[in-house]
């Protein structure tokens, strides 16, 4: 939670009680409190702001979610991979320029859901529901899943919740450092701790407020020693001049860190975002350079790399990892069939593996 | 309000505190005062001891135009203060035609001025005129409504979005007269899509707008639609979007100059996604006969065995930087 700045703790009328309420705004003391009848009192305020982005990220909204597990919707015209997430925190006190929650959430402040008990009833239904097969679902598709865990320790929650499950994989995924409450229960096979990583020079200047290449590979380092599996994400994958070496060091500092037996999966995603997303980023972040690429604007309406740059950037990743005998650990995020297609062709030739479970799981 | 009938000669046209709307005269409404005169009272208040116009501009300007001296119109007392007469201007328009942002930015400005708080913009104004309620659209409209009269009125003639006109700000103000003299006369998309691919050639370059353009591939280009020769503005920005998309642009060329040395006959079209997602060329064939389709097969079969077809798949399957 190193750096994370609260300026109000705003809280839901309906769980002013609750005992994790009172448990949330200990650990944030000091900061200015309000009881507010819905969420749209936040986000009225945070509106009037010149900068209601970067100004939702430091209001702390504590209420309960009407509900909680739902599939990843993917794209458009895209192949999914299967994924579940549970929408357990929304926002992030992070500030990516690329994110594309800046221009998803609109207004909405970091929220941190306390209904623990309609959260383990929901998991329960879910895994009822779901008894065979592998099913992989995380908390980071709105939020990032440890940046706020010092405070609410939904980790652990989490992690107890999936222990003995061992068809349903549950994966935190973060650009934070690893938090201690992670390290003092003992980790469960199903259970995957992920990091997104970039090039340390894409961090200092497109990930502000995250921890730094080397706080989250020791951190995975560190949850391999625990016991943990681990997971990495390269999304979003930029191209400039010198991203080849860039990564490639990265790809290195990996396996000098982490033993390829740990890595349950590596996902590739090229930069991409909705319209929306491009007057709000150049205004925010005058200084990034990333949005003055040659995009194409996809069936979906995203912009993207052109077809051709984005399967280059993958493959070179994938000879990255070939390198450690980890190739095989790879899958593409939100990618079309096209590029699946000729992405498995080329580096598991005979191998059409289009979606998950990945081969080493079956 | 009081109704009466004023003199033209009497209004103080040079006080626009209240106007914020900016369709000109067109010639039905010259026409239809022409023929009856004005019969919908404009409104009007006293400040500083002359009559103020708060709305009706269009039909004093034609009862102008059409020679009248006298028209009809409602008056609201001296007492009542601006902000509560502006609100009057704006809801007699608001109901009537949906504004364009130049008009919305102006009425925003008008509020602001007259101390109407940034809270209640924010919240209740904005979104009457569609705009999100956010403090930052607040400061782009106030921004906005400093252009100045040709900027405004371009915008509201072509009915900008906020998008472009955020792009036009992040311009010095020389540049963006350059650039207004450059689009004024353009439809909205032209406008909107050389401001993007300037802003980007800009960014990606690090030169200011004037060295740009005296590059060779643009100098004579830009040159030519200073000038007003509006045809130069599709090969205008077919250069600037070469610029932007080097990589693209590239194989375009290339698959074009494959397809050019197949020789294809007329009857036979090739076609491909040009964003290049799809790595599928798509063939096209022209009958109105069993004869036709007979020939153009054929004619395609001996293209396939005599010439190199290989390379253009390359091409549509290349990946690279």
């Amino acid at each position: 939670m190193a750096g994370l700045r609260i300026k109000k703790v705003w809280v839901d009328r309906k769980v002013e009680k609750d005992g994790l309420t009172r448990k949330l705004l200990d650990g944030l003391a000091g900061r200015p409190v309000e009881i507010v009848d819905s969420v749209e009192a936040v986000r009225r305020f945070i509106r009037q702001h010149s900068d209601p982005v970067g100004e939702s990220k430091q209001h702390l909204f504590i209420t309960a979610q009407p509900s909680f597990i739902r599939p990843c919707p993917c794209t458009p015209g895209c192949l999914g991979c299967g994924y579940w997430t549970i929408d357990l925190d929304l926002n992030c006190p992070f500030d990516c320029s690329y994110c594309i929650l800046q221009d998803y959430l609109d207004g909405q402040p970091l929220t941190v859901a306390v209904n623990r008990e309609q959260l383990g009833s929901e998991l329960e239904e879910f895994f009822k529901q779901r008894p065979s097969g592998i099913t992989r679902i995380g908390t980071g598709e709105l939020a990032d899943s440890l940046a706020l865990d010092e405070l609410t320790e939904n980790s652990v929650f989490l992690i107890e919740r999936f222990r003995d499950r061992p068809g349903f994989w549950l994966e935190l995924k973060s650009k934070a450092g690893l938090p201690p409450a992670l390290l003092r229960v003992s980790p469960a096979d199903n259970v995957v701790l992920s990091w997104s990583l970039n090039p340390q020079a894409v961090i200092a200047s497109e990930e502000k407020g995250t921890a730094g290449l080397e706080e989250r590979l020791r951190a995975a380092s560190r949850a391999v020693g625990h016991g943990y599996r681990v997971g990495f994400h390269f999304d979003p994958i930029l191209h400039y001049p010198g991203w080849h070496q860039d990564y490639e060091r990265v790809v290195e500092a990996i396996f000098r860190l982490v033993p390829v037996e740990a890595i349950a999966w590596v996902s590739l995603g090229s930069l991409r975002f909705p319209p929306g997303l491009l007057p709000l980023a150049r205004r925010r972040f005058p200084q990034s350079r990333i949005y003055e690429h040659e995009f194409i604007r996809s069936a979906e309406g995203k912009y993207r790399y052109p077809r051709p740059l984005r399967q280059w950037l993958y493959r070179q990743l994938a000879e990255m990892f070939a390198g450690f005998g980890a190739e095989d650990r790879l899958y593409l995020c939100m990618e079309t069939v096209e590029v699946w297609r000729e992405f498995y062709g080329k580096i598991k030739r005979g191998r059409q593996n289009l979606a998950f479970p990945f081969p080493w799981q079956c | 309000m009081v109704y009466r009938l004023i003199k033209l000669s009497d209004l103080n046209l040079e006080d626009r505190r209240f106007r914020f709307t900016l369709n000109p005269v067109d010639q039905r409404l010259l026409r239809s005062v022409g023929a009856i005169g004005v019969l919908q009272p404009v409104i009007i208040t006293a400040r500083q001891d002359r009559q103020v116009l708060v709305d009706g501009w269009r039909r004093v300007e034609a009862a102008r135009s059409c020679g009248l001296e006298e028209l009809p119109a409602l008056e609201i007392a001296e007492n009542i203060g601006d902000l509560a007469v502006l609100l009057v201007a704006f809801f007699e328009n608001y109901a009537k035609r949906p504004f364009s942002l130049a008009e919305k930015s102006l009425a925003i400005r008008k509020f602001y001025d007259f101390r109407l708080g940034a809270d209640e913009i924010i919240e209740r104004f904005l979104p009457l005129l569609e705009l999100p309620p956010e403090g930052r659209m607040l400061e782009l409209m106030l921004e906005v409504s400093l252009l100045g009269e040709r900027f405004l009125e371009v915008i509201h003639r072509r009915d900008w979005k906020p998008v472009t006109v955020e792009l036009l700000l992040g311009f010095p103000e020389a540049e963006r007269a350059w650039l207004l003299s450059l689009i004024e006369k353009l439809t909205r998309n032209q406008q909107r899509e050389i401001i993007e691919n300037f802003y980007l050639l800009k960014r990606k370059t690090g030169k200011c707008l004037e060295d740009l353009a005296r590059e060779e591939k643009l100098a004579g280009l830009t040159g030519r639609l200073l000038k007003g020769e509006i045809s130069a503005a599709d090969r205008l920005l077919a250069a600037l979007r070469e610029e932007n998309s080097p990589l693209l642009s590239g194989l375009h060329r290339a698959i074009e100059a494959e397809v050019r040395t197949l020789g294809l006959p007329p009857k036979v079209r090739l076609d491909y996604d040009r964003a290049l997602e799809e790595t599928i060329l798509r063939i096209s064939l022209e009958a109105g006969e069993v004869t036709d389709l007979k020939e153009a097969l054929q004619s395609l079969s001996e293209t396939l065995e005599k010439k190199e077809w290989r390379r253009l798949f390359q091409l549509l399957h290349y990946e690279g930087e």
